[in-house]
């Protein structure tokens, strides 16, 4: 029993990083259709940001983190900006491939820049504290993901509901064109949507740092969070986090109980059930035709 | 007329292009050697990329102290990233554009052995595998001459050390699930069987795996006293790491490739401390003289500034001295055969690694194409420092 509990609460601490990415795919696709698969990569960047202003310039962890996520938004900004809007008259099947151009580009500038050997990020939190609660653990690390990530989703969800810049990019999700009749400069609503996203992912990034930064550190989060994203439903923010934390448990579950070997084979299974069975996933109500 | 001319220009393109074939050995010119390596600059393994940069700067410093034989060493290295399929791609793209004379180091077993059967078909040396895989002297190849101890037998030192000094009775492994970790599991099966014991855990961890609680907890749950790992370096720390959050706190053994404490100690924020390896050639940070030597007329020298001297960056220095020597004895009249035939000579030929010995091919004797049998016992002291365990351990 104390291992059933064990690995639920270790698959909820996994749960929270897939649940942040999860979230910044949807976000970006709610309003450009589009899974952007450079969404590791530019956590990726920032997080190496943050580890150059914290080592080089010796600067403290907080103001560290708040200029990364702020290259975050600026970085996401650009991208949509500079490269998504100039791509004429692409389908989806083309946006996606620009996003692996993407991914790409900025894994070989930071490869290139920092180098592929693992590397270390000064935190206060050491990689590997703990609180035990009897004799179950959760790492401190993972018990602030999971906090923050609970912090965001909340703000995101009042932001999407009460604000009236969530509410213009429902309605440029919704309806784009009708969005700008009624005055909605959807183009900058694009480009603050890439910003949002790409600032989620960097909370996500800055927060594995402390335990072990390298170049690829961010694709496994990426597709698992992409994982989730499928499974939640690519166009609802709750189905994306409630889906996430299962993918976590699910996957500590069938690795503690079934094969160890096989366990992040799991998530990619899920993707394949879920575009079969139910496509538009578990908590969407409605894009049955999208997959 | 004009069909005589086409037959004529056609023999002249056919007789140009096959003559450098038919006059020297492919990857030899009067002026130059060409020699090949990959390693993973990228990808879950790029800790052990600078193998490959080792063997770089260290054929620079031979160039610039007049070369070998009136020639120049050519280096050709690619990234893999630690990917066999990348790996046999490149090898048979620069072996059969440009022609390689001989492959040196190439890390992991997987990688080389996604080439071994291609570069013994075609006949082209291979020396010093960065890998201590059984797979390359099982059966021993004419062409491939291994330095590098096997991890199979450096896995029974390790669980000889734990069972017969350390008194340890619960061993388990995690291993990377490819042939390098598999032939870690073999040798620790073997070794627990010839003292009346058995794993009490074996868990295999995927190369792209960055999670391991379940894995700690497996190992956790067959309450070991004793972990082997045979994994990355950044597994070997995870595991580590995950296991101090759990109250989980066995003696840890690592396999070579993971001896570099200092930069093991840096990558895991000082929870490397206490784990034991096997390691084969002088710890970077002594003051052994070929250290202190190489360090400073080749790292110092030839090194970019964001390399790092450790164990990992000497260590490709050490696979390729043997082949360099070689190539020596072979003199100015170097052809493939002759090179074997003095690799063959080599006997007790000792430079940063441990001694080297090989005799002439038998295919039914490993130690024809095993240079190496030794190795010693260190641990990792706090700051990354090293403390040596046992004395040099003839393996078997």
């Amino acid at each position: 029993m104390l291992d059933f509990i064990q690995m639920v609460v270790s698959g909820v601490a996994v749960g929270s990083t897939y649940a942040l990415m999860g979230l910044a795919m949807v976000i970006i696709y709610k309003t450009s259709e589009v899974p952007n698969f450079a969404q590791g990569e530019m956590a990726l960047a920032s997080s190496f940001l943050a580890m150059m202003l914290l080592t080089t310039l010796k600067m403290s962890v907080v103001p560290s983190f708040l200029l990364a996520i702020g290259f975050a938004v600026l970085l996401g900004c650009f991208l949509e900006f500079a490269i998504l809007r100039r791509a004429k008259n692409t389908n989806v099947l083309g946006m996606i491939v620009i996003t692996i151009g993407i991914e790409m580009m900025i894994l070989g500038i930071v490869s290139w820049k920092f180098g592929a050997e693992q590397k270390t990020m000064p935190f206060p939190i050491g990689p590997y504290d703990s609180y035990m609660i009897r004799d179950i653990f959760i790492g401190k690390l993972e018990a602030l993901i999971l906090s923050s990530a609970l912090v965001l989703m909340s703000v995101l969800f009042l932001f999407f509901r009460y604000s009236k810049l969530g509410l213009a990019m429902k309605a440029t999700q919704q309806n784009s064109i009708a969005a700008r009749i009624v005055g909605v400069r959807t183009n900058r609503i694009l480009m603050m949507t890439w910003g949002i996203s790409s600032a989620v992912g960097a909370v996500a990034g800055l927060l594995i740092s402390p335990v072990m930064m390298h170049p690829y550190m961010m694709w496994d989060p990426m597709l698992k969070g992409f994982a989730a994203a499928v499974m939640g439903g690519m166009t609802s923010l709750p189905g994306a986090v409630i889906a996430a934390y299962l993918l976590g448990i699910i996957e500590n579950l069938f690795g503690g109980y079934i094969s160890i070997e096989f366990k992040s084979v799991v998530a990619f299974v899920i993707i394949v059930m879920i575009l079969c069975f139910k496509p538009s996933g578990l908590f969407s109500r409605h894009y049955i035709k999208k997959v | 007329m004009k069909k005589s001319l086409t037959v004529l220009f056609v023999s002249l393109a056919l007789l140009f292009g096959f003559m450098p074939t038919l006059m020297a050995e492919e990857g030899v010119t009067d002026t130059e050697i060409h020699i090949g390596q990959w390693g993973p600059q990228t990808g879950p393994a790029a800790a052990w990329g600078a193998v490959a940069r080792g063997t770089g700067d260290y054929f620079k410093w031979i160039n610039d102290n007049g070369g070998i034989n009136g020639r120049k060493i050519v280096y050709h290295m690619f990234d893999d990233g630690y990917n066999p399929a990348k790996t046999k791609a490149g090898v048979k793209e620069l072996q059969e554009g440009t022609g390689i004379f001989a492959w040196v180091a190439g890390v992991g077993t997987s990688p080389g052995l996604a080439v071994k059967d291609y570069l013994m078909e075609k006949k082209v040396p291979w020396i010093g595998p960065s890998a201590g895989s059984m797979h390359w002297v099982s059966p021993p190849e004419k062409y491939l001459f291994a330095i590098y101890p096997l991890y199979f037998y450096e896995a029974k030192t390790l669980v000889k050390y734990a069972v017969e000094t350390l008194k340890k009775k619960k061993i388990a492994i995690a291993y990377l699930n490819d042939e390098y970790g598999k032939n870690g599991l073999d040798g620790a099966v073997e070794a627990l069987k010839a003292h009346g014991l058995e794993l009490v855990a074996k868990v295999p961890v995927e190369a792209a795996e960055e999670d391991l609680k379940p894995h700690v907890m497996e190992l956790k749950k067959a309450e070991a006293d004793t972990v082997l790992l045979w994994t990355t370096v950044s597994h070997s720390v995870r595991i580590v790491g995950t296991s101090k959050a759990m109250g989980f706190a066995p003696q840890f053994m690592g396999s070579s490739t993971t001896s570099d404490f200092m930069f093991m100690n840096y990558i895991s924020k000082g929870l490397y401390e206490g784990v034991i390896c096997p390691t084969f050639g002088p710890v970077s940070t002594s003051d052994h003289p070929l250290i202190v030597k190489y360090k400073k007329e080749i790292f110092d020298k030839y090194a970019s500034k964001e390399e790092r001297w450790g164990q990992f960056y000497s260590a490709g220095i050490t696979y390729a001295e043997p082949l360099i020597e070689g190539i020596k004895r072979a003199g100015k009249d170097l052809t493939r055969e002759k090179f074997v035939t003095q690799m063959e000579g080599i006997k007790g030929f000792q430079s940063l690694g441990p001694e080297i010995n090989f005799k002439p091919y038998d295919k039914n004797d490993i130690y024809s194409r095993q240079g190496t049998q030794s190795s010693f016992l260190i641990q990792a002291l706090p700051n990354g420092e090293t403390k040596t365990l046992t004395d040099w351990i003839k393996m078997e």
